[in-house]
């Protein structure tokens, strides 16, 4: 019978690492995962069923250390020309059984990019953090903190608003940041993160670039503060909240880059988190492939297999071309991101263009499809027990983070018709 | 309720704004007010108030709470302001509102209700339909509603009537309407009817529904039977209530029915038109519910588009080119879902010019319209999320409510592909699809 594993991928991208972590991944999420995930919703307080997997998969099977250098416990990823195809594929297996955890994983590496990968591999925080993800078999997660209550997309908004809406602050005292503001929505927070990236400015309303800063706070420290989680029309695995910082200190060397390198290198936390989020998107569809392929063969309409008639025949077949076109294009994506040699940095505004071209494309095809077969399952398309619906209210907000469709349509514009005004 | 046997026409330029009532921003959107009674208009007014009250109030407090928030609304809604009564004969204890008219004042009171809680209008579209099946003008069935109308006039309970319609069955044979299994089996007894129907899916409230409108196949006759079956029947078993996209209102789960025995009488009809008749005005419910959506979703993005700024340029939201140029879209939306729902109130409202609501023109119309209205309402909220980002997502913002509860109805409707099919019968005379 054929299955997920029939549609394609481009095989001349796959590497070893990322199959050989794909194919644990696919285990964990059958076993770990997929019989629990109904329950998810209402777990989205607590997290009582959806931490233990991420114990086995992050903690026990070691996965959280893999961005950190070898010689730090790591297993060297951050210095390959692969870890988005890698990475595509993890994130494609777990978003098959819940995309909330898909982004609650994604997002430990997040912030760890912009340390651990080359060519701006931070020794020395690679040497301060990398204890805490590999010392230990409990799940330590991150978190980039960029969105503030004010409008998460001017702060992404890089290139035409150049850090100015950014309120968080940062102020050198001594040899040390003080740290104050207030974000919202970061995934894995509600109390989840250990670490996070949190995108300041070193001077409120400025336009310089040099004055934004990443800088790194464990989440610890004192003068943090953060809500519980907020309650989402899906998404459940994934915590989101308020976090306030009130006199936090941290020492400078905790600043990611430094001046100019933070607001250039955040580019890459752009590309990246787009071209993860057609990941989340495939992985997704996948499942839905699965479940309708069940229900339109288990169903009968005028004495035959729903799937046997003709008119759902074609509902059928746009949503497996969309998954063929959607994977193949996030693929891409991800070897975009991978090979600077051959399409130029990640953190290029051509790239952070496409990446987000890509995902929003993929973000309303995804959409659409989801929302015609929900549909051709009637009333079972609404039911739990199908998780169709769950994907399609989690999927959604795939599709609304990191500026949203709008914002990534100006960029877009920008890029490709040198837009000057937008 | 108001007194709508001493109603009359409002004139045509006197909406809601002129005459005070309190249609406010709703009004902007464009509706056939010179249809509508001036009961129609004090109803819809009142319904806003006490919506307002009942639901909207405290729903940040309650949120989809159905023992608390929903229950008691509903009981509002139906008991006090008697919208269960409305179409059953006086002489039953009912308002006799059961003009065809009677299509405006559903549309109406339903969009109001829906601006609030579609589930809640969702279920009132149960009983209006049934209502309008067994107790319209011109179609009366006075043996079924001196049976049933004493259910819903009686003062105190509200009835809550959920249907058991064709749905795609896993057995391939079996009696089909349009090509979708009917779930129930009716064979006749020596006092009336037996019923069997396993794992049962009910449109709403398979948890607490009062009264279910099963669309029978009557064994050995290959002819249907729709029979009404009460909640507490003998041999009606309920599944546990199972968790769907949204309906709060509705706790839906799979009944059996076992043997249930019941009297002639409760087979209140037979005949292919009165099918495609309670489904026309069914469909009129559902395509309200739409309608009510997108007036409450409308509400919500209007104040994130003044307050909100993009752009760090002091611009609020909706005078971004980009962005508002997308809410008048959504907006264009609105207004061509609500003329289209009120439109099909006015082909309910005329048989004399449409025909009967059972022919199959007016279904086919009702069909494409509900569809329509819903898959439009599906788009523009999809859009106004969007827009608002976080927290269109947001349970806090109210407006993902209604995009999980427009999602369930299109979904209850049924598959927009097979619908197609009803359309290009009547259209093309396509005979075998
Ligand atoms: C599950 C989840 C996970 C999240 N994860 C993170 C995370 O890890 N880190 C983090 O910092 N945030 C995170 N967020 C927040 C999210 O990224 C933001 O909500 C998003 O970027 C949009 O910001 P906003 O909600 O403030 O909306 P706004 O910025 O107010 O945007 C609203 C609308 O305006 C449009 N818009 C904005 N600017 C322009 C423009 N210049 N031109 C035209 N249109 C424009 C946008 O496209 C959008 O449609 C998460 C949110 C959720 C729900």
């Amino acid at each position: 019978m054929r299955s997920i594993d029939d549609f394609s991928r481009p095989l001349e991208y796959l590497t070893p690492l990322g199959e050989q972590v794909g194919e644990i991944i696919r285990e964990w999420v059958e076993k770990e995962v997929i019989p629990y995930r109904r329950d998810f919703d209402e777990d989205y307080l607590e997290h009582r069923l959806i931490l233990p997997p991420f114990r086995k998969l992050l903690g026990e099977y070691g996965i959280q250390r893999i961005l950190f250098p070898e010689d730090l416990g790591g297993w060297g990823l951050g210095h390959s020309d692969y870890l988005s195809v890698a990475a595509f594929r993890m994130f494609e297996e777990i978003a098959r059984a819940d995309s909330g955890m898909a982004v609650a994983f994604g997002v430990v590496f997040w912030p760890l990019v912009l340390i651990c990968c080359e060519p701006h591999v931070n020794r020395r925080l690679c040497e301060e953090f990398a204890p805490m993800f590999t010392g230990t078999r409990e799940p330590v997660f991150s978190c980039m903190a960029m969105t503030e209550p004010q409008g998460g997309s001017d702060i992404e908004n890089v290139e035409i608003l150049k850090g100015s809406t950014i309120r968080t602050t940062a102020v050198q005292d001594g040899d040390e940041w003080v740290i104050n503001g207030h974000k919202l929505w970061p995934t894995n927070t509600g109390g989840v993160a250990d670490l996070m990236a949190v995108v300041c400015t070193t001077d409120p309303g400025s336009r310089d670039v040099n004055d934004i800063a990443i800088i790194f706070v464990p989440c610890h420290l004192p003068g943090v503060t953060q809500s519980s989680a907020y309650e989402k029309a899906g998404m459940a695995a994934d915590k989101n909240g308020d976090i306030w910082f009130e006199n936090v200190r941290v020492p400078l060397w905790y600043r990611a880059c430094g001046p100019g390198d933070d607001a250039r290198f955040y580019g890459e936390v752009v590309s990246l988190g787009n071209m993860g989020s057609i990941a989340f998107m495939t992985g997704v569809m996948l499942n839905v492939y699965e479940k309708v392929r069940e229900f339109t063969s288990r169903n009968t309409y005028r004495g035959l297999p729903l799937k046997e008639n003709d008119a759902v025949a074609g509902v059928l077949a746009d949503f497996a071309a969309t998954i063929e076109a959607l994977r193949i294009l996030g693929y891409q994506c991800a070897r975009m991101c991978d090979r600077h040699d051959l399409y130029g940095p990640r953190w290029s505004p051509e790239v952070m263009a496409k990446a987000r071209a890509h995902r929003y494309f993929a973000a309303d095809r995804t959409l659409e499809a989801m929302g015609r077969v929900m549909n051709l399952m009637e009333s079972f398309g609404a039911d739990r027990e199908w998780d169709v619906e769950k994907h399609w209210r989690d999927v959604k907000m795939v599709q609304l983070w990191l500026g949203g469709k709008q914002l990534s349509q100006m960029e877009v514009a920008r890029w490709f018709y040198e837009c000057e005004t937008l | 309720m108001p007194d709508f046997q001493a109603c009359h026409p409002i004139a045509g330029s006197e909406g809601f704004y002129e005459k005070g009532y309190r249609m406010n921003d709703l009004g902007l959107f464009p509706y056939p007010r010179g249809r509508l009674q001036k009961a129609d208009l004090d109803l819809a007014a009142e319904l806003q108030s006490l919506v307002d009250k009942e639901i909207v109030e405290k729903r940040l407090e309650l949120k989809e709470d159905y023992e608390r928030l929903l229950k008691p609304a509903f009981v509002r809604l139906m008991v006090e302001m008697g919208l269960q009564k409305m179409f059953w004969p006086e002489d039953l204890g009912g308002e006799g509102h059961n003009e065809p008219g009677v299509a405006f004042t559903v549309m109406a009171a339903l969009e109001q209700i829906a601006c609030a809680d579609v589930g809640l209008a969702f279920l009132a579209a149960h009983s209006f339909a049934l209502q309008a099946a067994l107790a319209g003008n011109g179609n009366l069935k006075r043996e079924a509603c001196e049976r049933f109308a004493p259910l819903f006039c009686a003062d105190g309970a509200p009835v809550i009537v959920s249907f058991l319609l064709p749905v795609f069955t896993e057995e391939e044979s079996g009696a089909t309407w349009r090509g979708k299994g009917l779930q129930v089996t009716a064979r006749a007894a020596p006092a009336g009817w037996k019923l069997h129907g396993k794992c049962v899916r009910p449109t709403c409230s398979g948890a607490d529904a009062d009264l279910f409108g099963a669309w029978c196949a009557v064994e050995g006759e290959g002819q249907q039977a729709f029979i009404l079956v009460p909640g507490d029947a003998r041999g009606l078993a309920r599944g546990p209530e199972f968790r769907k996209t949204g309906l709060a209102a509705s706790r839906n789960a799979d009944i059996d029915l076992a043997g249930v025995e019941l009297a002639a009488a409760h087979c209140v009809f037979r005949e292919e038109q009165e099918y495609r008749r309670l489904l026309s005005w069914y469909y009129l419910g559902l395509a309200a519910c739409g309608v009510g959506a997108l007036l409450a979703s409308y509400r919500i993005l209007k104040e994130w588009g003044d307050n909100r700024v993009i752009k760090a340029t002091g611009n609020i939201f909706k005078e971004n080119p980009l962005t508002g140029a997308l809410m008048g879209e959504i907006a264009k939306e609105i207004a061509v879902d609500r003329l289209l729902a009120y439109d099909l109130a006015e082909m309910l409202a005329e048989p004399d010019t449409y025909g009967d609501a059972g022919c199959e023109g007016v279904f086919t119309a009702a069909l494409i319209v509900v569809h329509h209205v819903l898959s439009s309402a599906d788009y523009a909220i999809h859009r106004i999320m969007e827009l608002m980002a976080s927290a269109g997502y947001a349970k806090e913002w109210q407006l993902e409510r209604y995009w999980r509860d427009v999602k369930t109805v299109q979904c209850y409707l049924g598959a927009y592909e097979l619908a197609k099919h009803d359309f290009a019968r009547w259209f093309y005379g396509a005979r075998t699809l």
